[in-house]
């Protein structure tokens, strides 16, 4: 008898532990139709301000520019809620795009989320599959004021909100005179062995584009805005570069991941030289994580810049509230925010921005170039999977 | 209803929460990935995806490392574990004591702290060199190296080793080891002819569960590796999130889940073998 209680006890408990267990899985998507009936009610209710969810992914310090941001605007606009979604990069962006591609396509609308921003690949992705909207200087006044060309780079679907580049972060205390020009830099590569290091493209920013730019070497300039698969045959020549500077990198070729994993390299001083993200430079600067011997220097053709861009979602009821967000984040007065808080080089041209702006930027700004060359980008990574780092 | 039919159905209600379970977040995803993984990306399903696997030079470099860091790693654990367990069983002192109160902490310390602590540790210019470096002698690069990868796998892997042999020594009842020791059994035998076989069954567990451990790493390889060849865990996240080639990733990964049940049905069937041998 005794045992019989024993057994009914287990039962008990085993049913417990994995009703709790399959509770636990379903707990993300009863918190989205939670904040989903939340919206529809705000809506309803008429004098509420107007909300939107925007969803933004990156660093500590992107949070820290929205978190500074938003507020600035919700002043001038207390008509507007900005929904801020942060995701904490290497943790969702992917889901998050495939939740406005499955939004779409099962026909609910936005999926909950207004605004989105991401690199590069995602416009392109995005463009692809058709799910953000083009926008105009009609409805965001002062979209006028970011370069023409990168407006046409990605169709006006996206904003370039912010940039930053690529440069050369090089120890003074060991090299007086760093390359300048891209085939000084792959001599100096040469001529000093294990002291230069760039990590692993698919796994950062600033690795992906020393290599893109390697392989863009001796290509025509329209080349980096041709996103066309018939521009891989041209790569090989790039490639064997790499190929041959390997054995002169950091450990007889180790690419370290992440763009960290080059920087506490150079922290630690095992390297000299690396590509890095001026922000990201800058910052530890700051911060004194990296020692002030560590300055910056950019080449000559120039890497890629990254802009960071802001997408909205077609599919979004709420655009006209997005585009008047859209408009405060391209205005003087918040851009000079991005520059502050991000080290980063603002998304409109310099001339709008106030004199002690651009004269911070002189001379850097012109160093570097956009890239876009879409799903090639992957396909670099790929090759230098095979081809390189398994050479 | 009879007493049996009522305990059956007891039974089966206790299967069952778990076998839901496995249905949910084990069965149907191997199906998935299974047939996700045949598609080659034109509309048809063939088996290109697992030919890639073989002729690919990367890939398969990386299957032969993956396959080797395991074994090597599965050696390796369960020599240290089983001696550390059997040394504590039959020892008794302060020695024996502090093993047995701190060999468990790594257990608790999160992967990802452990490996950036092993990073620091063991890297080119890690405190490690840095103590070496003044009596002269200069470490072999072991961070971004395969040793790096052993090295932290077998932190993550012995505690849990030594834990799961220590409970099946501590099982093995002292008088039958005293008894063999009274008719002048020497050690070797004693290890071989009782300790091994009466702890054999968990012995296998501990290397089924190190098997597949190591196996599926991600966190250590992904931060100490080197970027070729590549663990099967990170070569399938490359693949999976970098490449975007989902059919590819599922074709490593259903390859990977291919391995584990090789080990699996090994050891399933030595268990019921054993199962019946009781009968």
């Amino acid at each position: 008898m005794r045992l019989k209680k024993k057994s009914w006890l287990t039962l008990l408990s085993v049913a417990g532990v994995s009703m709790s267990l399959l509770a636990g899985c379903g707990n993300g998507s009863s918190g989205e139709n939670a904040t989903a009936a939340a919206e529809g009610s705000g809506a309803a209710a008429s004098g509420e301000p107007t909300s939107f969810n925007f969803y933004f992914t990156g660093s500590q310090n992107v949070k820290d520019l929205w978190d500074s941001l938003e507020p600035m605007f919700e002043e001038q606009h207390p008509e507007i809620d900005v929904k801020m979604v942060y995701i904490p990069s290497g943790t969702g962006a992917e889901p998050t795009y495939d939740r406005i591609m499955a939004a779409k396509q099962a026909g609910k609308g936005s999926g909950g989320i207004d605004l989105y921003e991401d690199s590069i690949t995602t416009v392109a992705q995005g463009t692809k599959d058709g799910v953000w909207t083009q926008l105009s200087d009609s409805d965001i006044p002062n979209l006028s004021k970011v370069d023409a060309n990168v407006m046409k780079d990605v169709d006006n679907y996206a904003i370039p909100y912010r940039s930053s580049a690529v440069v050369l972060a090089y120890d003074s205390s060991k090299i007086s005179n760093p390359p300048t020009m891209l085939d000084e830099l792959i001599d100096w590569i040469k001529a000093n062995p294990e002291q230069f290091a760039y990590n692993d493209p698919s796994t950062g920013g600033s690795g992906s584009s020393f290599v893109q730019t390697i392989v863009y070497k001796d290509l025509p300039e329209e080349d980096i805005h041709n996103s066309d698969p018939s521009v891989m045959e041209k790569w090989e020549a790039g490639f064997n570069t790499l190929k041959e500077i390997g054995p002169f990198t950091y450990g007889e070729g180790i690419y370290p991941k992440k763009n960290q994993g080059t920087l506490d390299l150079l922290m630690n001083g095992e390297v000299s030289l690396i590509p890095a993200w001026s922000d990201m430079v800058l910052q530890q600067l700051n911060e004194g994580l990296l020692p002030d011997s560590i300055k910056m220097q950019q080449i000559t053709p120039g890497f890629n810049g990254g802009p960071t861009y802001l997408m909205v979602n077609q599919e979004s009821d709420k655009k006209e509230a997005v585009n008047t967000f859209l408009d405060f984040v391209l205005s003087p007065e918040a851009q000079a925010v991005v520059v502050d808080k991000m080290n980063g080089f603002p998304g409109i041209e310099l001339s709008n921005m106030s004199q002690d702006m651009q004269d911070k930027f002189a001379g850097v700004s012109e160093g570097f170039r956009t890239f876009n060359i879409g799903d090639l980008g992957t396909e670099i990574n790929k090759r230098w999977q095979s081809d390189v780092a398994a050479q | 209803m009879s007493k049996e039919a009522k305990q059956s159905i007891l039974g089966l209600a206790m299967v069952l929460p778990s076998f839901a379970i496995l249905l949910i977040v084990v069965i149907i995803p191997i199906v998935q990935s299974f047939v996700m993984s045949l598609s080659n990306g034109e509309g048809g399903y063939d088996l290109s995806r697992y030919a890639y696997l073989f002729t690919d030079k990367g890939m398969r470099s990386n299957i032969i490392f993956t396959l080797r860091i395991t074994a090597i790693t599965c050696v390796l654990v369960l020599l240290v574990s089983y001696s550390l367990a059997i040394y504590m069983r039959f020892n008794q002192g302060p020695v024996v004591d502090l093993i047995r109160k701190t060999y468990m902490i790594p257990l608790f310390i999160p992967g990802v702290i452990a490996t950036y602590g092993l990073i620091n540790l063991l890297g080119n210019h890690g405190w490690l060199a840095r103590m070496l470096e003044v009596i002269g002698v200069e470490l072999p690069r072991i961070i971004f190296d395969e040793k790096g990868i052993i090295i932290a796998n077998l932190w993550f892997n012995i505690p849990f080793t030594t834990m799961l042999l220590s409970s099946a020594l501590s099982a093995i009842p002292s008088s039958v080891i005293e008894s063999a020791k009274d008719v002048g059994v020497g050690r070797f035998t004693l290890f071989l002819k009782f300790i091994l076989p009466l702890s054999y069954k968990t012995f296998m567990v501990a290397v089924t569960f190190v098997f597949m451990g190591v196996i599926g790493s991600f966190t250590a390889p992904f931060l100490i590796g080197a970027n070729s060849p590549q663990m099967l865990g990170v070569s399938m996240q490359q693949v999976f999130s970098v490449f975007q080639e989902r059919e590819q990733a599922a074709a490593i990964a259903f390859f990977s889940f291919l391995l584990c049940s090789v080990l699996g049905a090994f050891y399933i069937r030595s268990m019921t073998v054993e199962e019946k041998g009781k009968v």
